[in-house]
């Protein structure tokens, strides 16, 4: 079935919450869920193996350690929503461009959202490397893919490389339409979601707008 | 050249931004029903009923299509025969005596039996992104029984009852932006006419407005086809729309800060114009106090059961009647009198009569004010990135100075965090609860609550070093990610955050609720509780036959002469 982008960003951010992650960072998944999806990459499907896969993992076991060097988690491996909006809250100190490596990453193609936003924080194109793929974001947010196969939708990749400022040409414009989700990919997102309502009981129906009339 | 407007200096966010000033806005010419009657009047909106399949029980299909120069939209209205004991107007209802969807262009018979095999349904169905808002209306039964009846004994219905009540039906759901697989902002952007916040809305409740009316004439033709009269046109513009609106409502000014700053800044910056204007000329004085008189005819026919808006509505009786004594004794001579006149009100009225006050200064100065209308939409996306070169030192200074009143808080003391925002697995029906209640809410808690997120932040803050960035306080305090992002967007958007405790024991839901539907344009708020409002849209408003530039304007005021008695 098709969704709109708003039903999409919507489902992934309560999805992410209901797998453990705070607030802020539920957003940023909503948001890399849609901006994946505007570009037509199966953003609710990778995000819904991530959080399935990280749900019970400490938060500081998917971070990075130490920005100096080769960014490293201190568990198995980074979580790309968190070394993401790392990169992203960093920004500013890529102005005049930067190659950052991470160590071994989780569903890469999580990072693509962000190396957008950092796209747009710096005006500066942005490329992303693993295995065979090299998937190159614009400040408009357009995006060129080379390389694409099973390694775009990697689950686990050994390396990452982070490019801000290159040379960029044939970048393909985000088209914002509906987009079809996977009846299967929905109920596992919807799963993770609904660990964000409260159980249906009288008092709560009391305490909604409407019961004392 | 555009001409740079004088100002005095806008009201500060720490005198606006508070829920009992909130609580107390009333519509506006910045107000989106009155911005899309303007439009419509400019362009030359026709606006025709395309299709009338309705039974005599009322059941059935009706399309009304509104052309605009470049596009035609059109609502799909489904009527129901709905036992009364199904009549509920809370999100948890699962059947309503109307539904309806706006889509774009004229649907073909294939297109209304898909919309018929959902639209009905809600939430329980799927519209495209051809469609862009879905809705859905329940009767005002004693008046619309009230109307039938009449009409169909050929008299014209009470007027003291259309002026109490004001409409024949009421919206329970009015659903835009991507909902249900309706159209998304993004392809909303690229239709012009509907370009602005909550427009598409605007114009489907403007519309079911009118098949409110089709529907009660036609069913008094079917009761008695002999007799049956049609409502008198005088008459007729005094049914608006009903709407009745619940806590869901409230999340949305907190959950968009860069939006909520737009609308107030729009407003702010109007009445600042206003204020700053060396004089006052002739016509102007008389179209302010045209308008004036006609603001008591609405606060005398204002009615509401809720004993705190009672109150108010009292004191804005007597506001008005003071005000008209004092511009009796001082009239509007002499320099920068609309200013004077405000600075006077904020010593001698209550919050109510200010804020009305507001809204009718805007009124004679369509050339101040109503170009403000297309600031008022926000580019959430640019804001939504943080900023982690700040550092914490700048960062806490920042807190410190737009959340000094959060700080000021004990959110120790359980009545300083009496309330969760929460969801209900319930239909997802957003709900406030105890947090010490019986049942535990708090895992289930929304982010809602930003003083006492501001003042959790801050803790973590003044214990950090001081020239780190926030990236690097980020990384390892993840849990103020939601709040950082906040922040940031105050500090470059004044108006972007409620001032006051969202989660405290004295919270009034109502007051969120109030300040977004006078933005709407919304009149006559009836609390039913303190998380439940009903109001009127479009009382008054000319059909579209009737809409001309003058028309379009002047209509959200009651006339004079039709003032009744103060209950």
């Amino acid at each position: 079935m098709y969704y709109s982008l708003n039903e999409i960003e919507s489902l992934c951010r309560k999805a992410a919450r209901g797998a453990g992650m705070h607030w802020g960072l539920a957003e940023e998944a909503g948001k890399a869920a849609r901006w994946l999806a505007v570009h037509g990459l199966p953003g609710p499907a990778v995000l819904a193996d991530l959080l399935e896969r990280h749900c019970e993992v400490a938060y500081g076991d998917l971070a990075p350690m130490a920005l100096d060097g080769v960014w490293r988690a201190r568990g198995e491996n980074l979580c790309p929503l968190i070394a993401g909006a790392t990169l992203t809250d960093r920004a500013e100190t890529y102005r005049a461009g930067g190659v950052i490596t991470l160590g071994p990453t989780c569903h890469p193609l999580l990072l693509a959202p962000q190396a957008g936003s950092v796209a747009l924080g710096t005006g500066l194109a942005v490329t992303l490397e693993w295995d065979d793929v090299r998937f190159t974001v614009d400040a408009s947010q357009g995006l060129a893919l080379a390389g694409a196969g099973t390694a775009l939708l990697a689950a686990m990749v050994a390396q990452v490389r982070i490019v801000v400022g290159v040379d960029v040409a044939g970048c393909r414009a985000p088209h914002a339409r509906p987009q079809p989700v996977d009846a299967e990919v929905r109920r596992r997102l919807e799963a993770l979601a609904h660990r964000t309502y409260a159980p249906a009981s009288e008092a709560s129906r009391l305490s909604g707008a409407g019961a004392k009339e | 050249m555009t001409p740079l407007y004088p100002q005095v200096p806008l009201r500060s966010p720490e005198t606006v931004m508070r829920l009992s000033r909130m609580g107390a806005f009333h519509q506006s010419r910045l107000s989106f029903m009155r911005v899309l009657l303007r439009r419509m009047a400019a362009e030359s909106w026709r606006v025709e009923r395309s299709r009338w399949e309705v039974d005599g029980r009322g059941v059935g299909v009706a399309v009304y299509t509104a052309h605009t120069p470049t596009r035609s939209y059109s609502l799909v209205c489904f009527a129901h025969d709905l036992p009364p004991s199904m009549r509920s107007d809370r999100v948890i209802a699962t059947a309503w005596d109307a539904t309806f969807t706006l889509r774009h262009g004229i649907p073909d018979t294939e297109t209304i039996k898909r919309l018929a095999d959902n639209v009905p349904h809600q939430e329980a169905g799927r519209i495209s992104d051809t469609e862009l808002v879905l809705a859905r209306a329940n009767r005002s039964v004693r008046l619309f029984e009230h109307v039938v009846a009449s009409l169909a004994a050929g008299r014209q219905p009470e007027t003291d009852e259309v002026a109490r009540v004001g409409y024949l039906m009421r919206t329970t759901a009015v659903y835009g932006a991507g909902k249900f697989g309706a159209a998304d902002r993004e392809v909303l952007g690229t239709h012009e006419a509907l370009d602005g916040p909550f427009r598409a809305e605007m114009l489907a409740v403007y519309l079911i407005r009118l098949f409110s009316l089709d529907m009660v004439e036609h069913l008094a033709r079917a009761r008695a086809p002999d007799t049956a009269t049609l409502l008198a046109p005088a008459i007729r513009r005094r049914f608006g729309i009903g709407n009745a609106t619940g806590l869901g409502m409230a999340p949305f000014l907190i959950n968009h800060p860069t939006l909520l700053n737009n609308w107030m800044m729009a407003r702010e910056t109007a009445l600042a114009r206003v204020r700053a204007l060396p004089t006052a000329e002739p016509a102007e004085r008389d179209r302010f106090h045209s308008l004036l008189r006609r603001a008591m005819v609405n606060a005398a026919e204002w009615s509401t059961g809720h004993p705190l808006q009672l109150v108010r509505v009292e004191a804005l009786r007597e506001d008005l009647a003071q005000l008209v004594a004092h511009l009796d004794g001082t009239g509007l001579a002499g320099s920068r009198p609309w200013d004077r006149l405000y600075r006077w009100a904020e010593d001698n009225l209550s919050v109510e009569g200010q804020e009305q006050l507001v809204s009718l200064l805007l009124e004679p100065y369509p050339h101040l004010v109503d170009g403000l209308a297309d600031c008022m939409s926000a580019d959430e996306p640019r804001t939504f990135r943080i900023d982690g070169a700040m550092t914490v030192d700048e960062a806490r200074a920042h807190l410190e100075a737009i959340y000094d009143w959060a700080l000021e808080i004990d959110f120790d003391d359980p009545s300083a965090c009496q309330h969760v925002w929460y969801v209900s697995e319930e239909k997802l029906e957003p709900r406030l609860g105890p947090r010490f209640g019986e049942e535990a809410l708090e895992p289930y808690e929304q982010p809602l609550a930003p003083g006492r997120d501001a003042a959790r932040m801050h803790r973590d803050l003044v214990v950090s070093w001081p020239q780190d960035s926030v990236a690097g306080f980020l990384l390892d305090h993840p849990q103020h990610r939601h709040m950082v992002r906040r922040l940031q967007m105050a500090v470059r958007h004044p108006y972007a955050e409620i001032r006051d405790n969202t989660i405290g024991e004295d919270l009034l839901p109502i007051d969120i609720l109030r300040c977004k539907l006078s933005f709407f344009g919304a009149t006559r708020f009836d609390p039913r509780s303190d998380r439940w409002v009903q109001i009127v849209m479009y009382q008054g408003a000319p059909f579209p036959a009737e809409l001309d530039a003058d028309s379009a304007e002047d209509w959200i005021y009651p006339p004079e002469e039709t003032a009744c008695t103060t209950p």
